[in-house]
């Protein structure tokens, strides 16, 4: 069975289109890159399928359950961690996980122990009575990590999670995120860091102005082309764009 | 740089950053001299009734006062307002070359140009000719002049220095976020104190003045008024408190200024605390129920003193709960009825309460899955609310009639009390689901543009609504207070009120959560744009 399916996703804001007609079928157990230039329409995509923003027309599926009819099924079953929105920032790392858990039903000592877990694998245990006002972006995304992945939701969501985050807490984050995916669930990462995709995923789509152009396992996806950079450029039609001769002025040589 | 070149430098510095300010816009302009010339009317105005009062026997009170009252307002001026003066902003001149000492007196120098100064300066002037009778005590009126003013420039650099880091920082932020407030309530306070003083005459502040002569930077003024009436001892060692002062402030200022300009700033360096300040399991938490409703309770009330938004907004309520029925009571004009506003004031802030989530609301949305889940985040947030609100509007109520002597009133006033409570909670439930808006993080609005007509609906709409709502209670009310008999009867309205309360708020929680619920994606778009 697939993790997500969606069906005719469209999103209009005034006369901008944002997603034009969204067909996609995401299969389960893989390490899924959303990937496409900024404006594309991923965190709009992102955000209606986790039920965060209506869509004008079209169904999204979450393990064969309707994002809209059957949110008790599905809201229990995926981890978000947004790109734009705040988190309650007025709490400490640590009151942030206890609130969430507990919010999504789990027993207290379970949700301590877990986010006891949680903070040391993600390296904020020393960081964790501070509040998360005064976290830095890297530690942010860390403990939005942390919240999303309390519950052991079955998929995971994740928009833009590398976004301004140093070496050190991405590569914490991405091992994180691969001994997830290694035990059978799945990880939906946007980004427009083509490299960071090619290394983690396993499987892709292209996003370019609201629409899908590629999806598909990596491989399939990148085709031809020595790395999914280029055939990225090539699908959304960029490539060649810089060699003109505009600004043939420019640059060392005669004066 | 030679230590005689740098005054005149820092000063010329200031010169240009304030011309320059002025050249950007010609509102900016506008605004600059409409304030030096209504600064100057005000100060010419002053300078005038001061000398006005020369021979008053209480011209030393109130020119002593005066100059305590600006001094003050020298020291909470940099709080407010931190960054009013970019020449003193000492971490911008770190990479330069420069001793403490010299330094300090160029930026004193620097700070002694400014309308703030000249304001000071007039009023000193004004306070020291008001009190000096003799050429003796007009040659100590100039120097004690310009220590007093000295003294003032030096205690708000000296304030600022010392909290830079917290002004810069982001619980200096917060801070700014509730000095609107302060002024708001110190502003109601000074306008009850001045009502008494009104009616009292100015004979009760003698006493505060016999100390205040003493404290700098007044005793530079009362050391005129000492030289005055002759008693020479007194004025030097007045005189000299003053100048200790002043020297003990340079003295602070130079210090923080070297520590500030020699240490690394504190958020490049990691927090060594781990385990500080265990608080994994608060006894608070402990005290809440379990489940969704304690969590959401705890996350509530830690918000209400945590986010200085919400800690504004809880505190307005509060002091204006109080003071308007207590004052009222105080100067003998107040109903015993006014005590329902503390009621009201409180309940206020269940309006809007996804607002106040701003857009972490998508926490809360991504575990509400039906209409239970709905019910029980609006029920937690109401109780939290309850238990600050309950004991305070009892308390109010209760205080209130015992000013006013009115204690067969009491049951039928916190009836009445516990009924509005009740309908400003359900129809704030309500309305947080059906008209929500965003509450913008920084500054003093409460609104951003585009939205306010959305918060006059959820809160007025909500206030009528919430009047029309108790209204059987207090009909009720009426007809027993004009019906002949009724007064036997009055005691009843406490457990109506208790119990129509409470009901009330039942169904307006029951009737908001499947709105919640069925509206989440919507209000989180309308609670983000802040």
């Amino acid at each position: 069975m697939s993790a997500v399916r969606v069906q005719g996703l469209w999103k209009r804001f005034g006369e901008q289109i944002a997603v034009a007609g969204i067909d996609l079928e995401l299969p389960a157990g893989r390490f899924i890159g959303l990937v496409g230039p900024n404006g594309a329409g991923k965190t709009t995509t992102l955000s209606m399928v986790t039920g965060l923003l209506r869509p004008d027309q079209g169904t999204v599926e979450v393990v064969g359950h309707d994002v809209w009819r059957d949110p008790v099924e599905v809201k229990a079953r995926i981890g978000v961690l947004p790109e734009g929105l705040r988190l309650f920032e007025r709490l400490s790392g640590r009151e942030l996980l206890a609130y969430t858990g507990r919010l999504r039903g789990l027993p207290g000592a379970e949700v301590d122990k877990r986010a006891t877990q949680l903070l040391d694998v993600l390296d904020l245990a020393g960081a964790q009575h501070k509040l998360v006002v005064d976290y830095s972006t890297g530690m942010r995304k860390k403990i939005g990590l942390a919240a999303a992945l309390l519950h052991n939701p079955e998929i995971l969501f994740l928009d833009e999670p590398f976004e301004g985050v140093d070496p050190v807490s991405a590569q914490t984050i991405r091992g994180v995120l691969e001994r997830y995916t290694g035990s059978g669930a799945t990880v939906v990462f946007s980004s427009h860091v083509m490299e960071l995709v090619e290394s983690l995923c396993d499987w892709v789509a292209v996003m370019a102005a609201g629409r899908i152009r590629a999806h598909g396992p990596l491989a399939e996806v990148r085709g031809s082309a020595p790395t999914l950079q280029q055939a990225f450029l090539e699908l959304v039609g960029a490539h060649g764009r810089a060699a003109t001769t505009d600004l043939d002025w420019l640059g060392g040589g005669t004066r | 740089m030679s230590a005689v070149g740098l005054t005149p430098v820092v000063v010329r510095l200031k010169l240009s950053l304030l011309r320059n300010g002025l050249r950007q816009s010609a509102g900016r302009r506008a605004a600059y001299i409409t304030s030096i010339v209504v600064v100057l009317l005000i100060a010419a105005l002053q300078l005038l009734g001061l000398i006005a009062l020369r021979g008053n026997a209480h011209a030393a009170t109130i020119a002593v006062l005066l100059v305590e009252v600006l001094a003050l307002g020298w020291a909470v001026m940099p709080l407010f307002f931190p960054s009013g003066d970019e020449t003193l902003d000492p971490t911008r001149l770190v990479m330069l070359p420069l001793r403490p000492q010299p330094l300090v007196r160029a930026l004193l120098a620097a700070s002694l140009v400014g309308i703030g100064p000249l304001f000071t300066l007039c009023l000193f002037t004004g306070a020291a000719i008001s009190v000096a009778h003799g050429p003796a005590a007009y040659g100590v009126g100039v120097l004690a002049v310009v220590l007093a003013l000295l003294v003032c420039v030096a205690l708000a650099r000296a304030v600022a220095a010392a909290n830079i880091r917290l002004l810069t920082s982001r619980k200096g932020r917060d801070l700014a976020v509730l000095s609107g407030l302060v002024i708001a309530v110190g502003a109601q306070l000074v306008n009850f104190g001045a009502q008494r003083l009104g009616s009292a005459g100015l004979s009760p502040l003698d006493p505060v003045e016999n100390v205040l002569r003493w404290v700098p930077p007044a005793s530079s003024i009362g050391a005129v008024d000492s030289v005055s009436r002759g008693a020479y001892g007194l004025a030097v060692a007045q005189l000299a408190l003053s100048a200790a002062a002043l020297a003990g402030l340079l003295a602070l200022w130079s210090r923080s200024l070297t520590t500030l300009m020699t240490s690394p700033d504190e958020s490049t360096l990691q927090a060594a605390d781990p385990g500080a300040r265990e608080r994994t399991s608060t006894g608070l938490s402990r005290l809440l129920p379990a489940g969704r409703t304690g969590t959401v309770m705890e996350r509530s009330l830690r918000y209400i003193w945590r986010d200085p938004k919400t800690k504004a907004a809880w505190v307005t309520s509060l002091a204006i709960g109080l003071i308007v029925p207590v004052f009222n009571a105080l100067q003998g004009t107040g109903s015993i009825y006014f005590a329902c506003f503390a009621a009201g004031m409180l309940g206020i802030q269940m309006y809007n309460q996804f607002g106040q989530d701003t857009s972490a609301f998508w926490m809360v949305a991504m575990t509400i899955s039906s209409r239970r889940d709905a019910y029980a985040e609006l029920r937690g947030r109401a109780l939290a609310l309850l238990l600050i609100t309950l004991p305070y509007a009892t308390l109010v109520t209760v205080v209130t009639t015992a000013l006013l002597g009115a204690w067969p009133k009491l049951p039928e006033v916190l009836g009445l009390s516990f009924a509005l409570l009740g309908a400003m909670l359900a129809t704030g439930a309500w309305s947080s689901a059906r008209f929500p808006y965003s509450i913008p993080q920084e500054g003093y609005k409460n609104v951003v543009p585009g939205q306010a007509g959305l918060a006059w609906i959820s809160i007025f709409g909500g206030m009528i609504a919430a009047a029309l709502l108790t209204a059987p209670v207090i009909a009720v009310a009426i007809w027993l207070n004009v019906s002949s008999d009724g007064d036997r009867w009055t005691w009843l309205l406490l457990p109506a009120g208790v119990l129509y309360g409470a009901l009330i708020t039942l169904l307006g929680l029951r009737l908001a959560a499947p709105r919640t619920a069925g509206r989440l994606p919507e209000i989180l778009t309308a609670v983000s744009k802040g």
